[in-house]
């Protein structure tokens, strides 16, 4: 049994509980005392991507793969779906309302945080069909026990 | 293995009191407490002195791990350090005449923290205001005013160590003035001399102790507000009925004056209230206080430059060694606030000069926080995390908690690293004795 994987529900709309599958991604990481710098690009990827789901996505799940070499972010949603990827990837851009404006969030941030903060991230998705975004953080060596 | 006892250094346990209701278990924040052969015991080094199972035991079989006043004695000079909660129970009466009935007492010296309260809030502010143009200060700054706060970090959240604001605490700056102004005048006499801090909660025994694992001194001695209550009130109704209040001698203005600004601090709010900060928040609550920390490290609040948090709910007079309920309390704070006003005494030139030199910078960084620390637990590997999965879905438990682990979670990850058995479970238990 070489890696671990673990997934939370998110919940579409439910801005009261986000943040809670992030918390304990994050949690289940400290556990395992993987260096705190690494946790935090972790937690923030899956923060961003959590909030995306509860914005505009329906349900969808956070599950997080812990292997020998890397750690695995993927989010999955059965939301409205990224028409134009590229376009999403933008800083800057975005498709929040006015409502998610008010509480902070829509500065079209959040795509480019999660590419700035993993070391690879793939973003699978169709108009209304879903959409699934993949981040790997690679481990440098070293930090995992067997 | 963590090392077990009943009692920590910030806590006491009487066993013969302890039913084992595990009242204390579910609330401990760190997830310190197990219950075993119907007794609460505790890892000693998971201990965060907040005082939650000292609030919920119905037995009143956990106390404080302050002193007794019965080892206050008049051989030598004693000097009371007072946290203006002090002054919240007593609705109606004047911070001065609290303080004339500690020196009746038998105190020779009465420190009032307001003082070193306006120091810090100074500092506080000259810092924020020399860093926010830093991209690098790591926002939101967190208050170090609660010392079970800055354990808390140090244990569950260490990633926001950095963010602990590095002024010294209020009222390390008190005991160091008293250190180097008072002490050294008895000890030329030779005089020994006692600080006794009276605190609102278990945790502020020596304030330069944040670990339990630093010895405190034996010249420093920590009482309870409640421990001081019953004799302190009978004073001062006597001060209070009095025609004529005796004069006593004062040197220092730290002695006798107390402002508005300084009882605020009991409330929660209190610390940033009068700060000259753009945008500050206020958390109390030890649940409050957990969510907003997981919350800075998911990267939110960064727009906010500083957060004060205090476990207790309302602040500091919802401490556990209150004499008197915390909505009372909060109640004589806004009428002293109503009566004082809020305005500072001290002069900001005069404290930015002593900022300049460094002289409130707090030495404790980061690193030597977490190695105070140090690692409470060994980390899991990922064989463990399988195997706490494994036992998870053997148990399908409902937290129920009669296994004498907090939740199902912590109990799986006990056996796992081999410090309890699967059979403690009672759902194992009913299942395997079914099939026998």
């Amino acid at each position: 049994m070489s890696k671990f994987k673990k997934s939370f529900h998110i919940r579409g709309r439910d801005f009261i509980r986000a943040g809670e599958a992030s918390i304990n991604v994050q949690n289940l990481l400290k556990s395992m005392d993987f260096d705190s710098r690494l946790i935090r690009r972790v937690a923030i990827c899956g923060y961003e991507s959590e909030m995306n789901v509860v914005m505009h996505g329906g349900d969808g799940s956070l599950s997080l793969e812990v292997d020998t070499d890397k750690l695995i972010l993927e989010i999955s949603d059965d939301g409205p779906g990224i028409e134009d990827i590229d376009l999403a990837m933008q800083t800057g851009y975005s498709t929040a309302n006015d409502d998610h404006r008010e509480m902070g969030f829509g500065a079209g941030m959040g795509l480019p945080n999660m590419k700035k903060n993993s070391d690879q991230i793939r973003i699978e998705s169709n108009k209304d069909q879903g959409t699934v975004v993949r981040m790997i953080f690679f481990l440098p060596g070293g930090e995992i026990r067997q | 293995m963590s090392k077990k006892k009943s009692s920590t250094c910030f806590v006491r346990f009487d066993e013969a009191l302890c039913t084992g209701c595990g009242s204390c278990m579910r609330v401990c924040p760190t997830t310190a407490i197990r219950i075993k052969k119907k007794k609460s015991i505790r890892i000693v080094d998971q201990c965060v002195g907040c005082g939650e199972c000292i609030r919920v035991c119905p037995e009143s079989a956990v106390s404080a791990a302050t002193e007794d006043l019965g080892v206050f004695e008049k051989d030598h000079v004693a000097i009371a350090l007072v946290s203006p909660v002090l002054y919240a129970q007593f609705p109606g009466v004047m911070p001065k005449d609290v303080l004339l009935g500690l020196r009746q007492m038998g105190f020779q010296h009465t420190i009032d923290m307001s003082y070193f309260l306006e120091i810090f809030q100074y500092a506080t502010e000259e810092f924020i205001k020399r860093n926010r143009k830093s991209p690098k200060a790591p926002w939101p700054l967190i208050s170090p005013v609660c010392p079970v706060v800055v354990r808390l970090i140090a244990f569950r959240f260490p990633n926001l160590l950095p963010n602990v604001l590095p002024v010294l605490r209020p009222v390390a700056l008190m005991a160091r003035e008293v250190k180097s102004r008072l002490t050294p005048e008895y000890s030329e006499k030779g005089k020994d001399v006692v600080l006794y801090y009276i605190n609102p909660c278990p945790t502020k025994r020596d304030p330069t102790c944040l670990s339990s694992r630093q010895r405190p001194l034996s010249n420093e001695i920590a009482l309870g507000i409640n421990d001081i209550y019953p004799e302190l009130i009978k004073h001062v109704e006597q001060i209070e009925a009095a025609d004529a209040i005796p004069f006593y001698h004062t040197r220092f203005e730290y002695e006798t004056c107390a402002t508005g600004n300084a009882s605020m601090w009991a409330m929660s709010g209190g610390e940033i209230a009068d700060m000259d900060i753009d945008r500050s928040l206020a958390v109390s609550g030890m649940e409050e206080t957990i969510s907003y920390l997981e919350k800075i490290e998911l990267g939110l609040f960064q727009d906010i430059e500083y957060i004060e948090f205090r476990t207790c709910r309302e602040g500091c007079l919802g401490g556990v060694l209150n004499a008197i309920d915390k909505y009372l309390a909060k109640s004589a704070v806004q009428k002293m606030i109503k009566r004082f006003g809020l305005g500072r005494r001290l002069h900001r030139d005069n404290i930015l000069r002593m900022y300049a030199k460094g002289e409130f910078r707090s030495e404790k960084k980061p690193a030597k926080l977490t190695s105070l620390f140090g690692a409470q637990k060994e980390a899991l590997s990922i064989d463990s995390m399988h195997k706490i999965e494994k036992v998870m879905e053997v148990i399908k438990g409902t937290d129920c908690t009669a296994c004498g682990a907090p939740d199902c979670r912590t109990f799986a990850e006990d056996v796992v690293r081999g410090n309890a058995a699967l059979k403690e479970c009672l759902f194992i238990a009913a299942r395997t004795s079914k099939k026998g």
